[in-house]
């Protein structure tokens, strides 16, 4: 039978929409891609979650090399590292330092929620896992907050 | 290069038209198949998915019947895996009901289709949910399919077998030359293209469209569009399928689907296929006459409300409801009706009696064609649904 | 609500339905607006094929069963992922309506994707039937054995649109291939060759790929809780893999054996 199929020429109508339907060219494939990671509009806790995370560690990766660059500042002696200090001082960095601690507790904390769902340790709680870690996160956050800006020298 | 076996145009991607593109290529025709839209999109798949024992035809379309628990007992064998086997049930609920009962055993007993006759306390064992007023219930075979995926498996077997099976291709005029239709004019809907498709016999299988098509070629056919609602509720109430034992009549019969319920069906008349509306107060028929069988029906959460057309063969003068049309399909070779060559119409039918509708059909292609092959659909195991997405 | 409390007065109003549009060979996608008659109950899928039927014959859907059993007629409404049949435009707020193909798959036409690369993911031919977990006090008869229902999964591909990893991985099997082996080694340990399908799972692409969104259980119609089933396979895969003795591998390394 499948023998008989090869000597057929197809038809030509046929022939032309095939052709045509499988030749490149525009066919779309609608992704978002990483936007997809902004948009929380209307969609669950797990994808907030999920958002969150990568956001956070983008920031965190971008923490990671403005840490490294002022630590370099050490390399220009005493008085450089002094100066920083000041600035470090303002309320300004102050308020970036909380925002540095609430990114290391968002990632950390549902990290801790990702590892436990996603070993299959506690697959069926991630919404539950998700408020009671991040409402701890929270309360650690205010206490950190609380000493960034009061705390002495 | 030489064509060596002779070209089929099917026009139609439902149920028929792929079970006689999947019979026609076991023949070693060639075949091409469009469809307008998505196939089955349809009459095929819009029904409650059952597979019929026939018995709803028992007494009054005999030949319905019997051709429906044929079909019935060779689509487990080639399509194993794509039906729900839980049987179903004819559940007499008033006196009325109980009256029929005698003619009802008569005439599966005559059609070939097995009963046992159950006590309520039975019925209610075997079912839990049913109407606890029942008389009596009446077990025969039907099952539950998925009103897509099983006819999609003849269209992937076809396709493996060499077949041509083209989606969203529209078919806008058919081209016809001294008596003899010699192929369609078809719009790509994929690219807009418009283009023309030759063949050496083209087969009108457009269920309810049929007499749109048939109007192409200058010919007419007996094709009444007849629709029916149905209503999907939340819940499967039911494993097995629940009918009314009753000649026919709305809302008697109760498809399970997955987790959800479906109840139908109702019938009237129309002109146009394509727009068929959805009317409340047949929905609230489908209710009411659905918790007769199955009380939770009146309570459970709406999922669905939809209307599908059945071809129903007949003139213009016959019934006026639909329902009173015979249920059996129809081959018309136009050459034998109308004078005109390369154009044959099937139509009518039910979603169970794919595969024959397709095997008549196909003795006629073939014989028309000089294509002297038997059918093979009846011992041909089917691919599963999921081939016909292979590229 | 129940079937009773939809059987009521209709009141006429229009919305106006955005709708993604795109042919091949016919330059970029772009986007149609209609404004289409609505009553109390019209679904997405109705309000396209009035569309269709009185505005614009070119526009191509999917659609079949119009009770959320076929899965063909999914689609993104005003973003989320949605069956048209079962979408009922007053559940969509009261505004304009915009709808687009689902996500992640690659576009043929207007509405319609190609569901060949959705299928293609699944580690072999699916047995879509299994027992029915329904009405389990109900007596079955002998001859029977048990009744039958179909899977839950309608391959409708919504989880696939909905996922995040998805929208940035091709590679990525997706939650209902993964969501079906789960299925199958749950529920039929005599004819399922087990260490096939684990070894299937224990890939990069497969189930450790997924990182948690869980927004494919939100998606789905028809109940498989993707995300969860997801999270069941890995447990089995960590169990089989210490019980065979090998660690856990970093994601991107080479074959761990």
């Amino acid at each position: 039978m499948s023998e008989r199929r090869t000597e057929d020429q197809t038809p030509s109508g046929v022939e032309e929409i095939l052709r045509v339907r499988s030749a490149e060219g525009p066919v779309e494939r609608k992704s978002p891609g990483p936007t997809a990671w902004f948009d929380v509009r209307r969609r669950g806790t797990g994808h907030f979650a999920f958002s969150l995370n990568r956001i956070t560690g983008l920031g965190l990766v971008f923490y990671l090399y403005l840490h490294l660059a002022v630590l370099s500042q050490l390399l220009g002696g005493e008085a450089a590292w002094n100066g920083f200090l000041e600035t470090a001082t303002t309320p300004l960095f102050l308020g970036l330092d909380v925002l540095l601690v609430f990114g290391l507790l968002a990632h950390g904390l549902n990290g801790l929620r990702v590892a436990l769902i996603g070993s299959g340790f506690v697959p069926n709680r991630q919404k539950a896992l998700f408020y009671t870690l991040m409402t701890f996160g929270a309360i650690l956050l205010i206490y950190s907050a609380i000493h960034v800006f009061t705390a002495e020298g | 290069m030489r064509r060596s076996s002779p070209h089929v145009l099917i026009i139609g991607g439902g149920g028929t038209g792929g079970a006689l593109a999947h019979d026609l290529a076991l023949r070693g025709m060639q075949v091409t198949l469009v469809e307008r839209g998505e196939f089955t999109s349809g009459t095929t798949g819009r029904h409650h998915g059952l597979l019929h024992s026939g018995a709803r035809y028992a007494v009054n379309d005999k030949e319905s019947a019997v051709e429906c628990i044929e079909e019935n007992t060779l689509l487990r064998h080639i399509a194993p895996g794509s039906f729900e086997e839980n049987d179903g049930l004819f559940v007499a609920i008033t006196d009325e009901d109980m009256a029929y009962l005698p003619a009802f055993l008569a005439g599966c007993e005559e059609t070939g289709i097995r009963t046992q006759v159950l006590q309520p306390d039975e019925a209610l064992r075997l079912e839990p949910m049913l109407n606890p007023e029942l008389k009596v219930a009446v077990r025969v075979p039907d099952a539950t399919m998925d009103a897509m995926r099983m006819p999609l498996r003849f269209f992937a077997t076809a396709k493996a077998n060499g077949a041509v099976l083209l989606n969203y291709v529209d078919v806008t005029d058919l081209e016809r030359g001294g008596g003899v239709v010699t192929g369609a004019r078809v719009r790509d809907v994929v690219t807009g293209r418009e283009s023309t498709i030759g063949a050496d016999l083209v087969v009108n299988a457009t269920g309810p469209w049929s007499e749109q098509v048939a109007h192409m070629a200058g010919v007419d056919v007996p094709i009444r569009p007849s629709p029916g609602v149905m209503l999907a509720v939340r819940g499967r109430l039911c494993n097995m399928v629940v009918n009314r034992l009753h000649a026919s009549g709305d809302g008697d019969i109760v498809v399970p689907q997955r987790a959800l319920s479906v109840v139908g069906t109702s019938s009237w008349v129309v002109e146009d296929p394509d727009d068929l509306g959805v009317p409340q107060d047949h929905v609230q028929r489908m209710i009411d006459e659905g918790s007769m069988l199955v009380p939770a029906v009146r309570e459970a959460p709406f999922r669905s409300a939809w209307s599908a057309a059945r071809p129903l063969i007949g003139s213009k003068d016959d019934a006026d409801s639909g329902r009173e049309l015979s249920r059996t399909f129809k081959t018309i070779d136009h050459a034998v009706d109308d004078g005109l060559e390369g154009f044959v119409t099937i139509t009518g039918g039910k979603g169970t009696t794919l595969r024959g509708m397709a095997e008549v059909c196909a003795d006629v292609v073939g014989r028309k064609l000089g294509v002297d092959e038997p059918c093979r659909t009846r011992e041909t195991v089917l691919l599963p649904h999921t081939a016909v997405f292979a590229a | 609500m129940s079937a009773e409390d939809r059987v009521a007065s209709t009141t006429q109003e229009t919305r106006r339905v955005r709708v993604h549009r795109f042919k091949r060979d016919d330059g970029p996608a772009h986007v149609d607006e209609h404004e289409v008659p609505v009553g109390a109950r019209t679904t997405v899928l109705e309000a396209l094929r009035w569309i269709q039927l009185h505005e614009d014959a070119t526009l191509a859907l999917r659609h079949s069963c119009f009770h959320a059993s076929c899965g063909t007629c999914g689609v993104r409404v005003n973003g989320r992922e949605r069956l048209a049949c079962v979408t009922p435009l007053a559940d969509v707020g009261g505004g304009t309506v915009t709808v687009e193909p689902i996500a992640n798959l690659p576009v043929l036409n207007d509405l319609v994707v190609d569901m060949t690369s959705f299928v293609e993911r699944f580690p072999e031919a699916h047995a879509i039937v299994r027992d029915s977990e329904f009405l389990p006090q109900a007596d079955v008869p002998v001859d029977l054995g048990a009744f039958e229902r179909f899977e839950d999964c309608i391959e409708c591909g919504l989880c696939l649109s909905a996922c995040p990893v998805s929208a940035t991985d091709d590679s990525y099997v997706g939650p209902a291939a993964l969501a079906f082996a789960q299925r199958m080694l749950e529920e039929d340990p005599g004819t399922v060759d087990r260490d096939a399908l684990l070894d299937w799972a224990d890939q990069d692409t497969a189930a450790w790929r997924c990182h948690a969104a869980f927004e494919c259980t939100e998606a789905c119609p028809s109940n498989v809780r993707p995300a969860q089933r997801i999270m069941a396979l890995r447990k089995d895969l960590r169990r089989r893999r210490r019980d065979q003795g090998r660690a856990i591998p970093e994601v991107g390394s080479e074959d761990p054996t």
